[in-house]
């Protein structure tokens, strides 16, 4: 499904050059949950932006579903990435503007699902997280594991093939983190692929793989399964 | 504490550097427009107070109702004064001012056209304050012959000498020469007269007829001190009785209890003399009046302007709230109570306004000669004038700090240190009510400048293209024709013979512009009692054809007829007042004339109404006599005639018969221009300050939507992640704005209707105010709106969402 070969990133800012991924290669087979950990700052969340095409490479190649994205513009990888991929973000980013059912239903406005199905798509994902009684609340009025089931909720709604998810259950405590791995797992065997950025072994271990990453490179990969 | 508080508001303003240029540029618009407006209401307040009895000073006018013709007179007759200082012991002073046109003076080799001349009694210079710098104000103007000049005039006669004693005399010789016994500074810009030459009422005959039969003095009285002009105003009936009555048995042979049982209505009334220049509404006076309602509408746009501009900072500084927040717990922690952040937000804007009006100073240097220059105005800027102007501008500061300060100050003071400090404050989300309230009340001053501004343009348009009934392109009036005397045929001729005239027409009537102007009083038929006020204008047979005005029935004058003299050719406004409104021809009209003979006249013809009288009046009948007069040539030119080398042509053939004053002309089309400065200058003021408040409203709007962009980036990132594109993204960001723009317009659509009707009323005819102004301006509003929030939102929209979502 995704494979990259030599794919590099390089933030230049006034005064130095972040060389953030170094020539990196990797693959991930459809269906397979991949955990990618790695000391702070060795390029993990730049890698996740990269493969959820919210960023671009400055070298190497991306192919996403056997077609070559990574020279893709700004308005296919919008179309590209709303259709297929999702994402779960350590801080959540819910809007606080909107509320739980709202929040979740955005993905489908933008890919322009009608109204009526939307109402469907939207409850029946709201219950299989277990957080439809909530569904008129703002995010504030919600704990972490609440806001971040809603995240994973929002990230699903639209089957995308691909969720990507950058530490998960970094800002919740291990309870609710559980909770958030289960329907992580859940999903993955529903057939979604899952990739999760992750310093926690304890987290890891739910995954098939784990790719290991020290400055910019992948240097390990354990087989879990 | 102070001096932390200084560091922290330049530093705050340093910072916030994009926000701080839309606040003082915005302040300072709205400070500069509000001094301007406050000069020009100022100096229209001022007018004549220079005068120390200015507050116990009145003009006497007279009104009269004869035979339907209203009329209002702002001069009375030559012994009122005297009559009334003698009459009235609470008179104290009574004085007179003759207005003596444009007489020629000569001096030695040196000749001038005064236009500034007048008769003035001899206690003149003790009743108006005018302090003589030569001479003796008390005894300057008792002899005949004596004159008392301003500084400017004794230059250009005498050059740097002494003027007094020095003998000036009329070119004319009707006048004896005058000796100047006194020289003045100036008269001051905010009199309501301004004459240069004050010669002694003594040498002028006419100012000791005893007669009450017309009048032309101005006349001005000084009352007791403490005295109620009202009260003396209430006995000038007795005048009427006592004087006019008896003159008036005599000239005419009616009684005044005859003459008002007709229905006719004579009467002297006081106006006092700080009204006279924006209260009065009479035919002609010394002066342009000014117009009380100006004065009030600018002082609203003054008004709003500031508003808007200290609304601009409320909006700001609350919306920027969450900035401040974390300095605020801080403050709150380290023991200042709400007292002192409040001192020092305060003290923020008072040091931001402060540095507006150092900018606002500088643009009224700038923008001051442009608005005089609009307004016709002389307003100048200037500390020593206007001793009260620092207080004044130190006042404003104070005002327009608090005015924009407070709630900001009080909103931000009232944070509550735990929540701040724990959480990150959820910004300004209780003030977006007031927030869109005020951005509404903004737009709504725009929108309702806006379509003020079009609707006056509308009418000019109207005004502009109206058919007029008769033609005004390519007509050349050459005026004043009759002072060539026995030589006018001539020049007529050879006018009429150059290839460049179609044709040419002797009359002093013309329909736009300066004009003879004659009220005719006729009846229908030879025995009718009915009299119908008609307007008569003196014409000979070549007018019809030459203004292009339609003939509907019968024919035009013509030499032809030997009896033309007693014919008339009636307009259809005088036909239908007659009663004809078909087969008007070869009907008869008839009046007696002032000696008390009967006067037939037959309708030879019927023209099609034309405007004769400006668009502010109804068209009204109409009676053309034939009695060729050459008051003015009207020219008719070919349409591809070449003007500058026919003018040229003109003034030497002028000057060739024999005429000492230069040859003046117009054209039509100016002149009918000309009758509606008074609404251009309007239309274009109105614009400009439509243009203002548009733009100090747009740099809050600019600036509340770059800060809601801000503040929205986090969620922008995240919507952009769930597959947003950027229009919809901008979409988003510029649809609350322009809801709150579309909520203005609807508030202003109606009040502006309103306004506009009310003022369309002064017309006669006038457009009609069409739903495509208000779509216009909806548009043209909506347009800016969505260009100053579109590109915040724009910005935000394309920025990368990796980054945004970094920003947390
Ligand atoms: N916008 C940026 N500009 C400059 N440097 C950046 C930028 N984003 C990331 N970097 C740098 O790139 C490197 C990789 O960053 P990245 O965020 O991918 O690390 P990470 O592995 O996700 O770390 P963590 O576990 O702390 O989240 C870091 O050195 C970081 O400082
Ligand atoms: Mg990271």
């Amino acid at each position: 499904m995704i494979k990259i070969k030599d794919l590099e990133k390089i933030y230049r800012t006034e005064e130095v050059e972040t060389i953030a991924l170094n020539k990196l290669s990797m693959e991930v087979k459809e269906g397979e949950f991949v955990a990618v950990m790695g000391p702070s700052g060795c390029g993990k969340s730049t890698l996740l932006n990269i493969l959820g095409l919210l960023d671009d490479s400055d070298n190497g190649s991306f192919i996403f579903n056997g077609v070559e994205v990574g020279k893709f513009n700004e308005r296919k990888r919008a179309e590209m990435r709303k259709h297929n991929i999702g994402f779960v973000f350590q801080s959540f980013n819910l809007i606080d503007e909107l509320t739980v059912y709202e929040n979740v239903e955005l993905p489908l406005i933008y890919t322009g699902v009608k109204t009526a199905d939307r109402k469907a798509k939207v409850e029946a994902v709201l219950d299989k997280m277990k957080i439809m009684h909530r569904r008129n609340h703002y995010p504030q009025q919600l704990s972490g594991g609440q806001q971040q089931r809603v995240a994973v909720a929002r990230a699903v709604v639209n089957n995308p093939k691909l969720i990507l998810a950058d530490e998960p259950t970094g800002n919740l405590d291990s309870s609710n983190g559980n909770e958030v791995m289960e329907l992580l797992t859940d999903l993955n065997e529903q057939g979604t692929t899952i990739i999760m950025v992750t310093h926690s072994e304890h987290d890891a271990r739910f995954s098939h793989r784990i790719i290991r990453m020290l400055d910019g490179q992948t240097v390990t990969e354990n087989i879990l399964v | 504490m102070i001096r932390n508080y200084f560091k922290i508001a330049f530093r705050n303003l340093w910072r916030n550097k994009g926000f701080s240029v839309i606040n003082i540029l915005g302040l300072a618009i709205g400070i500069a427009t509000c001094l301007i407006i406050m000069l020009f209401v100022n100096n229209e307040l001022s007018y004549d107070r220079f005068n120390k009895k200015a507050d116990r000073m009145v003009r006497v006018y007279f009104q009269g109702d004869v035979q339907g013709e209203k009329m209002k007179e702002s001069t009375v007759m030559p012994p009122v004064a005297q009559t009334m200082k003698a009459d009235f012991p609470e008179v104290e002073e009574a004085t007179r001012i003759r207005d003596y046109g444009t007489p020629k003076l000569v001096y030695g080799n040196k000749s001038f056209k005064e236009d500034a001349f007048a008769f003035v009694d001899s206690n003149f210079f003790q009743v108006f304050t005018l302090p003589l710098l030569q001479g003796d104000a008390r005894t300057a103007l008792i002899e005949p012959n004596t004159v008392v000049i301003t500084k400017a005039v004794a230059h250009k006669y005498f050059g740097n000498g002494d003027a007094m004693g020095k003998i000036i005399s009329f070119k004319d010789g009707k006048n004896s020469p005058c000796k100047v016994t006194g020289v003045i500074e100036k008269v001051p810009v905010n009199s309501h007269f301004h004459f240069e030459l004050f010669a002694s009422m003594a040498s002028y005959p006419e100012s000791k007829e005893p007669t009450w039969m017309y009048s032309n003095f101005y006349t001005y009285l000084v009352l007791q001190k403490g005295f109620d002009y009202k009260k003396l105003e209430a006995k000038l009936p007795n005048l009427v009785e006592k004087y006019i009555g008896p003159q008036m048995f005599k000239t005419m042979g009616i009684t005044m209890a005859e003459f008002k049982e007709k229905g006719n209505v004579l009467s002297f009334h006081l106006q006092p003399l700080t009204d006279i220049h924006l209260h009065s509404d009479f035919a002609s006076d010394l002066s342009q009046p000014g117009d009380i309602r100006y004065a009030y509408i600018f002082s609203a746009i003054a008004l709003f302007m500031l508003l808007i501009a200290c609304i601009n900072f409320m909006n700001l500084s609350t919306a920027a709230a969450s900035k401040r927040a974390r300095e605020v717990g801080i403050r709150k922690v380290l023991g200042s109570g709400k007292r002192e952040l409040i001192q020092q937000f305060l003290l923020e804007t008072i040091v931001i306004t402060a540095i507006a009006l150092v900018l606002a100073l500088v643009l009224i240097y700038l923008a001051l000669p442009v608005f005089n220059n609009l307004a016709t105005q002389n307003l100048t800027l200037n500390f020593t004038d206007h001793p009260l102007l620092i207080p004044v501008l130190l006042l404003l500061v104070v005002v327009v700090g608090f005015l924009a300060g407070s709630y900001p100050a009080f909103y931000l003071s009232s944070f509550k240190p735990v929540e701040v400090l724990k959480s990150k404050i959820k910004s300004g989300r209780k003030s977006i009510g007031l927030r869109s309230g005020l951005v509404v009340f903004q737009f709504f001053i725009s929108i309702l400048l806006i379509v003020c501004t079009l609707v006056v343009y509308n009418q000019l348009f109207y005004i502009q293209h109206k058919k007029l009934g008769y033609d005004k392109d390519k007509v050349l009036i050459l005026q004043d024709t009759w002072m060539l005397g026995k030589n006018v045929e001539a020049f007529r001729q050879s006018v009429k013979n150059d290839p460049r005239v179609v044709s040419v027409s002797g009359s002093g009537y013309v329909p736009a512009g300066k004009s003879n102007s004659n009220n005719f009083f006729v009846s229908p038929g030879e025995n009718s009692t009915q009299m119908i006020k008609t307007l008569r204008y003196d014409v000979d047979e070549n007018y019809i054809s030459t203004l292009g005005i339609q003939l509907l029935e019968g024919r035009n004058f013509s030499r032809q007829f030997g009896t033309d003299s007693s014919s008339v050719i009636l307009n259809e406004a005088a036909a239908t007042a007659f009663g004809w409104k078909q087969g008007a021809v070869g009907k008869t009209i008839s009046r007696l004339n002032n000696e008390g003979r009967k006067e037939v006249y037959s309708v030879v013809g019927v023209i099609r109404d034309f405007h004769f009288r400006s668009l502010h009046e109804r068209i009204s009948p109409l009676v053309m006599a034939f009695s060729p007069d050459q008051g003015n040539l009207i020219v008719k030119l070919r349409s591809n005639a070449d003007i500058p080398g026919l003018t040229t042509l003109l003034k030497k053939r002028w000057t060739e018969a024999g005429s000492e004053e230069p040859l003046s002309y117009s054209f039509l089309d100016e002149r009918y221009n000309n009758t509606y400065q008074a609404e251009q200058k309007m239309g274009l003021i109105l614009g400009i300050f439509a243009g203002l408040t548009i733009f100090v409203a747009c740099l809050g709007l600019f600036g509340l939507a770059k800060f809601t962009a801000a503040q929205r980036t986090k969620e922008i990132g995240i919507r952009k992640v769930l597959g947003a594109s950027v229009a919809q993204v901008t979409g988003m960001l510029s649809k609350e704005f322009l809801v709150l723009v579309l909520i203005s317009c609807i508030l202003a659509f109606p009040v502006a209707w309103w306004a506009m009707n009310k003022w369309l009323q002064d017309f006669a005819y006038r457009a009609a105010i069409s739903w495509w102004i208000f779509a216009l301006a909806g548009i043209v509003i909506v347009l800016i709106a969505v260009f100053t929030v579109s590109f915040q939102a724009i910005k935000a929209a394309m920025a990368n969402p990796v980054k945004s979502l970094r920003t947390e």
